[in-house]
Parts: C-alpha cells; structure tokens; sequence
C-alpha cells in the first residue's frame, strides 16, 4: 500500500505534464484543422518524391 | 459520358488542349487550365488529383491578375490587409473562394509553403480562410495572391482585423475544456474504482480518505474549468427569469460537487465525483460537436468581402485609370467598371447605358438595362459595356452592405422557440429538487446522519443525465445523417423547427429554376440542323460570363466547334468565326448587323425574333433560341413529396408574373407572388405567421436573406450566396429533393428524443424512490445513470435508418430528369 504514497503523486505529475503539453498543442493552432492531416499518411510514398521534383528549378 | 476538361470539368472544345502531367496527356478546357495543371504538376503536388472530391474553378484570365498583383504593391493597401508581427515577419489572411474539400486544403498549404519567405500557413477548410506569416521583405502579398490564381483559387484578402479570429478563440477554448473534462474524468473514475472495491471488501478510513481528496483533485477543474460555460449560461438564463437546459445541469453539477464535498469533510458514507465528471465530459463533447457544425456556415464578414470587389479602377485626376482597393473610394470619385467586373460601390452611371446584373440584389433572372444618372448598386455585375460610374455611397453605406446588416438584425431578433424539451426537463429538474428537499426533510427527522447522502442519491440518481444527453445524442446523429444526404443544418434548433413546419416559402430564381434554351422554341433556317446550331451558339458563348451564355454552354453538346477571331460587342451579343463563316450571336438588332443590312429587318423571321436570342451569318437568321426557366432537378418531386405531406407550398418571386405563373403550374402550386421586392416578401412572411402558420423559407439570393432571417426554419440551395448562407438555418448542398427528406428526418429526430426523454422519466420514477429510503449504494447509481445515458445514445443512432437513400428508385429518378429536362413553356 505504500507504494501508492509514491506513485499516485507520480501519476498526477504525469497527468498534469500531459495536460500542459495539450494545451501547448492547442495553443500552437495544432487542432485547429483537424481534416487535413488526415489525408497526409495517404500521401507518404509519393511526398517523397514530390519533395524532389520540388527541389527543381521553376 | 460527356468529355471535360481535366483540371475544371467545364465540357471540351473539339480540339482541346492537353496538360501534361507526369507523362500522361490530359485533355483541359483551355491554355489557362492547363498552365495551372501543369503546373499544379511541377510543383510534384499532382496527388491534389486523385484525393480532392469537386472539379477546380477555371482558371482565371492571366491579364486580369497581373493588374490585381500591381494593386497589391500599393501601400495604402497593403497596409490595410497585412499586419507587422513583433519578430519582423507580416501576417495576412485571405478567403480562398473555390476551396471545396480537404485536398483543396492541402493543395493551398503545399502551394503557399513552398513560396519562398513564407514561414507559416494555417489553412481552414471549414472557414475556407488562409492565414499567412511571411517575410515581406522577400515576398509580397500580391506573389500570394498570383500563387493561388496560378492553383486555380480566387484570394480574397481580408481586412487585418480577420485575424483576430474569434471562431479561432472559441475552437480552442473548447478544445481545452474537453480535454480537462476527459482528463479528469479518468482520473476520477480511477480513483473512484478504488473506492468501489475498497467498498467491498472493507477499507481503512484512512485510505479510504485519501482516495476521496485524490477524486475531488481530479474533479475540481473539471466542475470549475470545463463546466464554466454551464454556469455562465444559466446564470445568465436565471437573470431573465427562464429556465433553459443549461439551468438544471448547472444545478445538477453544482449540487453534487458541493454534496460529495460535505461528504468528505464529515466522514459521510458515499462521494459521486466521477459521476458529475463524467457528465461534464459527456455534455462537452455534445457541444463541441455543435460548434463545429455551426463553424462550418461561414459568417457575414466574408459574406461581404465575396459579394463586393477587393479592387476598383479610379479615375486619376489626368484621366489614367489606377486600380486601387475599393475600400480607399470615396464619395466623388469616378471608377470604371469593366465587362463582368462587378460594381465596388453604390453610384450614379455616367456613361450613356450599360445592362446590369442584379440578380444579388433584386433576384431579377435576366440583367437590367440602366441609363446614365441611374443608381448602381455595389455588387451587381456590369454585363455589357464596361460603365464609368460616379462613386455616391462606399464601404458601411452601401445597399449591399444594408442588406447583411439587415440581415444581421433581423438574425438577432429571431423569434426563439421556447423549447418543449427545455420545459420539460426544467419541469423534471424542479420536480426532483421539490423531493430531494421532502428527501433531506424526512430524513432530517427520522435520522439526521443519512439526510445529505440520502439527499445527493436522489440527485445522482436522478441527475438530468438521460435528458441533457436526450436533445444532443438525437440533434448530432441526425446532423451526421443529414449532412451525409446534402443537408447541411447550421443551427441545430432548426431541426425541431422544421419538423413542426407547416408553411413553406419558395423563392423562385435560382432555387426552383435555372435558365435555360427552351429547344422546343428553337427555330431554324431551312436546312440547319438546330443541334448544329447550338452547338455554334455555345462555341461563341464559351468563356463569355453573361447568364444567358452560360445557359448556352450548359446546354451545349460535348464537342464544340473551334472559333477564330472571337469578337463581343457592348451588351449586344458576340461573334466569331465557326468554320470559315462570321457568326454572331445576342440581340437581334446585333446579330443581323441591322447597320450594313438594313434588308434583313424585313425577314419573316426577325418578326418570331422580338425577344430571342439570334445566331445570324452573312445570309440572315441561322437560328432564334427563345430563353426559358428549367425546373433546378429535384425541384419537382420536392414539391410534390412536401405537398402530399400536407404542406403550404406556396412561391414568390421578384420576377414577373407569367415566369413565375408558368412554374407555379408546372409545379402545381396554387399560390404565387410575382414582383415581390424583400420588403414585399418579409410582409407576406408576417400575415402568414400572424395567421399561426410556421414558415420555413427556402430561398437562394441576398435580397431573400432578411426574410431568411425573419423565418422560423431559413433554408438556403447550395448554389445561394453567401450572405443568404450565413443567415439560414439549413443549407442545402445537393438535390432539392433532400428537403423533403430532411423534413422527415427531423420528424423522426423529434419521435426518437420523445422516447429518449419518456425512457429517462420511466428510469427516474423507477430508481428515485430507492434513493429516497436510502437504498441505492453509489456504484449502482452511477452504473444506473451510464446505462441510461447509454441507451439514449443507442436509441439515437436509429435516426435515418428509414430513409436511406429510398430515392434510388430508378423509374423515379427516370421520369424526374425527363421532366426536367423539358424547358418550360
């Protein structure tokens, strides 16, 4: 049972960084679309080579 | 399978050009789609192809946006639209118009994230905004706006202060507070796990206290932070003496945070923190799903900025032109507007007569002929000649901008319904509080140590969970359904009205019709085929922006005949040579070049002319279209599926009787109005709801926006514009026909909350009494009160089940596109 004195405050601290960096996320617009993204993994095998074409003079 | 254009969709010329994209040809429309395609290509963002859902829009003229990119250089104007960041970048934010899905999205991030100087750019779909942070020391503002043109969007800045986004603000404050309330609530649920057992099989006090603290931690911000807006809203609902859902959660909350608290301090049996955290959870996660549904419709400040031009052509004083933004315009100053340009300011016309489009405004179908020292309003579109105008009334003052206000307005004083749900949860509330008082009472007497747990049972027991989650559960499933059918409902409350509907109010341009060829009224020359006819006709309207051409081209069959030396006259017609021949096609004074062929005005012909549109050669009349209203698809079964469901249909329209008499009949709606203006409108909408009735109005222009706002249910085609959009209920995106539908949906929305909340009674009546005596241990009550939430939401998840998609039924869409396709007589 001691054990808990330890790790339950361990876990809130856990819980209140998580909390934190959401907010950080929020708060740098990361959730602010959420439609996007989703398209993104679809795109990973040719981002790749679209990031070289891009590299091309225009 | 008609051939288009890869990039737009718009239909081929016969000998289109090709894109070439990672070595595949594509046919496009024009050179200007395919620069774009192609060069969508070489920036390596060709994916842009496979994931978006809609065609682009055309590509834009490149004369046009080389002088748009010389305005931007201005510095008045710059200064306006871009805003200085502390750390030497500027900021801007743009709508882009043509944004139609995600991979929109994504094109315009990839775009704009590859100019060079360009640090940050936030796309939003949802708003159709783009905010940009750039170095403008390396790139200008106007290399933004040409880099969207180049894509294939139309960028219009926004005025700076647009980036002080309060939908922005309101997102993430949301976000926030669902994610404390998620937080906490597992937390609590953790601990409160703890406790459960600990009630089984015996604990210590001292643990057992411990937990308790542990729990109130966690619950703590949920109740004080996530549970804020509650509060708020039903104090502000307590101060205008009404009791609206907000009011019984808030109590509900508040009670049992303050009764767990007063358990913990005394030593009391039981705490229900997990409960009332849950619970906030639950409610938080309902409203953000319907805050997102509400972002989505766009607001009037956009509205404004797509209705009216960013630019103007001033007059100098030494008589050169200068674009300039049009908010720089002051009364006095001369501007010239140029062929399908549209109107920057109200103002006075200066040249000798021009034809003007006002559809926006007055819902007229065909543009209006307007001589000088007449009023133009700012945002009708310039048809025929370019016009010089004298600017009288800018920017606030402007008729257009009277209507959004207006709109505004009559939006604020919506008549609100008090909602039956509302009551009779509130009723519920009082009812429970009137016990859980005789509660606290009996026990007080009979043994005062059980009186607050006894107490806050009841209120746990009985805690309006089942009802607050009854309205939510039921109103978003029947969002996601509906949206899923082309129905896009902005204001949720709008279901509950719509259903109780039993009046609905067509406009009639733009919603039930569109224009188009009557080809039965077509007449020929002796040995012309009318088909090949038309399909010079549309060749020479191709690319033109007058309505009636467009009409033309929709018309049009897939391969258009090629055309050299394209010529267009003033409001009159246009011309151009079709396999060796002159052709010209408009007015029958134009097209028989009545001037140099004095003869021909004595044709037979010309006299079946009077109000046709004429193709003519050298030799006289090839053809004469007559011009009709086609029913929009879907306009009729619509109409035919509301009445037979025992709805008021009835039309009104701005424009004149016989159109709008001869669509009445097609329709085979009795009653009508032709020639009404929005005053005319909004008055017809007052008798009609004087006499009890509730009126849902389906219109399309900006002139219907203030009796869209005044209705009960305002409900906007997808094609309207978009003031209308922003103040109507309901928009809807694909076929009419949906309406009909939507109606039935949110019937059964109504049924299915009418069980939900019958259901949470019967659980309430069963389970409360228990409490009462003291006979419900606090897992069970939580438990109860899970189960209960959870078979709302189960029960909800039926809505549009009976509906789907019964319009498949291929005899009826058959005689539907006949019927449409039948111009009206």
């Amino acid at each position: 049972m001691t054990s808990l004195l330890f790790l339950i405050p361990l876990s809130i601290l856990i819980l209140v960084g998580a909390g934190a960096a959401l907010f950080w996320a929020i708060n740098r617009g990361q959730f602010d679309d959420l439609e996007t993204p989703a398209l993104l993994p679809l795109l990973d095998a040719d981002a790749a080579e679209s990031g070289d074409a891009s590299e091309r003079p225009s | 399978m008609i051939a288009t254009c890869w990039h737009c969709g718009e239909a081929l010329p016969p000998d289109p050009p090709h894109a070439n994209v990672g070595g595949i040809r594509y046919a496009v429309c024009c050179n200007g789609c395919r620069a774009v395609a192609e060069w969508i290509a070489e920036l390596g963002l060709a994916d842009y192809y496979r994931l978006r859902k809609g065609s682009a829009v055309r590509a834009p003229d490149p004369r046009e946006s080389a002088e748009s990119a010389a305005a931007f250089l201005r510095p008045e104007l710059s200064r306006h639209l871009v805003r200085a960041r502390a750390d030497g970048t500027s900021e801007a934010i743009v709508l882009v118009d043509g944004m139609h899905c995600t991979a929109c999205c994504w094109l315009i991030e990839q775009t704009l994230g590859r100019l060079p100087g360009v640090v940050e750019v936030g796309v939003n779909a949802g708003a159709r905004r783009a905010r940009i942070v750039f170095d403008a020391k390396v790139l200008a503002l106007a290399r933004i706006v040409d880099a969207l043109g180049r894509v294939g969007y139309r960028a219009l800045p926004l005025d700076r202060d647009a980036l002080d986004d309060i939908r922005q603000r309101e997102t993430r404050a949301a976000q926030k507070r669902l994610a404390v309330a998620g937080f906490g609530a597992m937390q609590a649920m953790m601990y409160a796990s703890a406790l459960w057992f600990g009630a089984f099989d015996g604990v210590d006090d001292v643990t057992r206290d411990f937990f308790r603290w542990l729990t109130l931690l966690a619950t703590t911000p949920v109740v004080f932070y996530s549970a804020a807006p509650f509060f708020a809203g039903a104090f502000r609902l307590v101060k205008v003496r009404r009791l609206g859902m907000d009011v019984p959660v808030a109590l509900a909350v508040g009670l049992i945070y303050a009764g767990s608290v007063v358990e913990i301090f005394t030593g009391g049996p039981d705490v229900w923190f997990e409960s009332v955290s849950m619970f906030v959870f639950f409610l938080c996660v309902g409203r953000y799903l319907e805050m997102r549904a509400r972002h989505h419709s766009g607001d009037l400040t956009d509205a404004l900025a797509r209705l009216t031009p960013v630019f103007a052509d001033r007059v100098e004083a030494d008589g050169t032109l200068l674009r300039v933004g049009a908010f720089e315009l002051v009364p006095g100053d001369r501007v010239v507007v140029a062929e399908g340009g549209s109107v920057p300011a109200d103002g006075v016309l200066e040249t000798e007569q021009c034809r003007v489009d006002e559809a926006l405004l007055c819902g007229e179908s065909t543009p209006r002929q307007k001589r000088r020292g007449e009023a133009l309003c700012a945002g009708s579109i310039v048809a025929g000649t370019p016009a010089t105008m004298r600017v009288t009334r800018v920017g606030a003052d402007t008729a257009v901008a009277g209507i959004v206000a207006l709109t505004t307005r009559a939006a604020s004083s919506k008549p609100r319904l008090a909602r039956a749900g509302e009551r009779a949860a509130a009723g519920f509330v009082a009812r429970v509080l009137v016990l859980a008082i005789c509660t606290a009472v009996a026990w007080a007497i009979v043994d005062p140590s059980r009186a607050l747990a006894a107490t806050v049972a009841v209120l746990v027991v009985a805690c309006p969970c089942a009802f607050a989650l009854a309205a939510p559960a039921a109103v978003t499933r029947a969002l996601a359904v509906l949206t899923g059918r082309g129905v896009l409902v902005v204001r949720p409350d709008a279901l509950e009205d719509l259903a109780s509907v039993t009046h609905i109010l067509f406009d009639k341009t733009g919603t039930l019709t569109q224009p188009a060829i009557a080809h039965d009224r077509t007449i020929a020359r002796q040995g012309i085929d009318r088909d090949a006819a038309l399909a010079i006709a549309a060749a020479l309207a191709q690319g033109a922006r007058h309505p009636l051409a467009r009409a033309f081209v929709a018309d049009a069959p897939a391969a258009l005949p090629a055309v050299d030396a394209r010529e267009s006259a003033a409001g009159r017609g246009i011309g151009g040579v079709v396999g060796g021949r002159r052709y010209r096609l408009g007015r029958v004074d134009y097209a028989l070049d009545v001037e140099r062929h004095p003869s021909h005005v004595k044709d037979a012909v010309v006299l079946a002319c009077e109000d046709a549109v004429v193709l003519a050669d050298d030799g006289g009349v090839v053809a004469a279209f007559h011009v009709d209203e086609r029913l929009r698809p879907g306009a009729h079964a619509a109409v035919a599926r509301l009445v037979r469901a025992g709805i008021n249909v009835t039309i009104a329209s701005g424009d004149a009787r016989t159109r709008v008499e001869a669509v009445a009949q097609r329709l085979g709606v009795a009653a009508w109005k032709a020639r009404q203006s929005p005053t005319d409108k909004l008055a017809l909408l007052a008798s009609l709801r004087a006499q009890g009735a509730r009126v849902a109005v389906v219109g399309d222009g900006v002139n219907d926006a203030p009796m869209l706002a005044g209705a009960d249910v305002a409900i906007a085609v997808g094609t309207a514009a978009d003031a209308a959009q922003a103040a109507s209920d309901i928009v809807i995106t694909g076929q009419l026909e949906a309406l009909a539908e939507a109606r039935a949906i949110a019937r059964q929305t109504l049924s299915i909350l009418r069980q939900n909340r019958r259901w949470a009674l019967c659980y309430n009546i069963a389970t409360v009494p228990l409490a009462a005596l003291g006979l419900v241990a606090p897992w069970l009550a939580a438990i109860g009160m899970s189960v209960s939430s959870l078979a709302v939401v189960l029960n909800a998840l039926r809505i549009g089940r009976g509906y789907q998609r019964r319009a498949t039924n291929e005899t009826a869409v058959a005689g539907e596109s006949v019927d449409t396709q039948r111009a009206l007589a």
